[in-house]
């Protein structure tokens, strides 16, 4: 007896069941596999774009270049190039207050940096769906079938373990592949959450030394 | 480093596909890796017989077959004894010195008269000489020919007559073979099913003292029981073994006795019984027989 036999043994609702989990595994594999990507690439643009900053240049020059190459920017060039922005628009108004105008520039930063780490954690929320579900839907799948196997057990006189068996194992097919398509799940989402979390702090950190440096240059 | 913070196209396709193939991997894997259930091979049931039947005696050797005689040679191709080609031989009359022209011719033409004469005289000898010779040998490879004939004749009527006997002493050979074979067979299969009553009589024995052994085992004496009381019980037993069944056959003087066995019997089901199903039909009435003391 094959895989093969057991999944197209098991009655239709637990083919649907078994079908659903499948897309659920190759959909979070495909985010897992986007995900893996993307924060690689969120983390070295970020700590080029620090190394830059730090290493004394001209803000006005890394302003320009944010600005020209806003499509191929990191999400800590963007919240540099927001506050960057709204602290000039401040300074071009005459007898604005300091506090004023740091408060404006820190606000326009926090904006931009939802923004990032929201983009950043898109698609998380499919993962964790995924990795808490899918077990569920694979013992539904389970329950379902053992259900099934049980009812045809009625109908024959002597019941012994090989009538039980298959439609057991058929069952246990769709508890497996939910589990299957859970764990990587979950790990991945602990994984990029973890990930994530450290980015934003990363940012926050950049942003209330660009704050101070900013207020510097106001006085 | 030129996408920034988006997702490049690129990167969904090779997403999609490294998810694919990692979905495919783990099927291969469970597919071919993965022995979920293995073949147990079936059963085989193998009777030992310490005695075993006679083997089918071997086939008795093919009877040679008798090829018919081989057809007479084909008659030798005729000698066609050609007469020797005539050498006619030239007798070149020698020129003499002719002293008279006249003589000379005359018996020149004398001589070549005589010469033409002698010349026809030989030729036609000889060829009445070919002609016999011709003649005899012809004669003489024709009755050449009818003896070898006649000879190829006798000799295949012979051939024919022993292949005949030969098949026929053959065919009682195998007639008497078949005989001793099923005689054997027969032999054997008397043996076979003596075996086999004489094995069924012995676990029925086996299974009978085995279903008295467990009810006396669940006997409570009566005390003070007087003599050897004898009660037969007809027992009727269901193929798990349980009792449907039981009846008093003969009762002994000692009420006390018959019932405790009653009670025995009752309480010993499942009563043993031999895994054999065909055997079932000798234990479903059982009459059994039991004194306090044996």
């Amino acid at each position: 007896m094959s895989v093969v036999s057991l999944i197209a043994g098991a009655s239709v609702l637990v083919q649907i069941v078994m079908l659903l989990l499948l897309l659920a595994s190759v959909f979070s594999w495909y985010y897992i596999f986007i995900k893996v990507f993307t924060l690689r690439r969120a983390r070295r643009l970020a700590a080029d774009f620090e190394r830059e900053f730090w290493s004394g240049a001209d803000l006005n020059e890394l302003y320009q270049r944010a600005v020209g190459a806003r499509r191929s920017a990191g999400s800590l060039e963007r919240i540099f190039e927001a506050g960057f922005r709204e602290f000039m628009k401040y300074r071009k108004q005459p007898g604005i207050d300091v506090a004023d105008m740091m408060d404006g520039t820190r606000r326009a930063m926090r904006a931009t940096y939802q923004r990032e780490t929201e983009r950043l954690e898109s698609s998380l929320s499919f993962l964790a769906s995924v990795g808490s579900v899918s077990p569920y839907v694979g013992l539904f799948g389970t329950v379902w079938g053992i259900m099934n196997s049980f009812r045809g057990l009625a109908n024959v006189a002597q019941a012994t373990l090989g009538h039980v068996a298959p439609g057991i194992a058929e069952a246990l097919i769709a508890t497996a592949m939910g589990l299957f398509a859970a764990i990587p799940a979950v790990i991945a989402y602990n994984r990029f959450a973890g990930d994530i979390n450290k980015l934003a702090t990363r940012f926050e950190s950049f942003m209330e030394e660009f704050s101070n440096i900013l207020q510097r240059q106001a006085h | 480093m030129t996408a920034g913070v988006y997702t490049t196209g690129n990167e969904r396709v090779v997403s999609g596909v490294l998810a694919l193939a990692m979905h495919l991997l783990f099927l291969a894997l469970l597919i071919f890796g993965v022995a979920w259930q293995k073949r147990e091979p079936q059963a085989v049931v193998v009777d030992l017989w310490s005695d075993l039947p006679p083997m089918p005696a071997p086939k008795p050797p093919p009877v040679p077959e008798v090829k018919p005689a081989p057809a007479p040679p084909p008659p030798a191709p005729k000698v066609e004894v050609k007469p020797a080609p005539k050498v006619e031989p030239k007798v070149e009359p020698k020129p003499e010195p002719v002293p008279d022209p006249e003589i000379a011719l005359k018996e020149k033409r004398e001589r070549e008269r005589k010469a033409r004469e002698q010349a026809l005289a030989e030729k036609k000898k000889r060829e009445e000489e070919a002609l016999a010779e011709k003649k005899r040998r012809e004669q003489k490879a024709l009755a050449e020919k009818k003896r070898r004939e006649a000879q190829a004749l006798a000799e295949k009527k012979r051939r024919e007559e022993q292949a005949r006997l030969a098949a026929l002493k053959a065919q009682r050979a195998k007639e008497a073979e078949a005989r001793r074979l099923a005689r054997e067979q027969a032999e054997a299969q008397r043996k076979l099913a003596a075996a086999e009553a004489a094995a069924q009589a012995k676990l029925i024995d086996e299974y009978t003292r085995r279903i008295r052994e467990k009810i006396k085992r669940f006997i409570v004496e009566p005390p003070n029981l007087p003599g050897n009381p004898e009660v037969i019980f007809a027992v009727t037993v269901l193929p798990g073994g349980e009792i449907l069944d039981v009846k008093t056959r003969r009762p002994s003087a000692v009420a006390a006795w018959d019932s405790a066995v009653e009670r025995a019997i009752r309480r010993a089901q499942p009563l043993p019984l031999p895994p054999d199903p065909a055997l079932m039909s000798k234990f479903r009435e059982l009459e059994l027989v039991f004194r306090p003391k044996e």
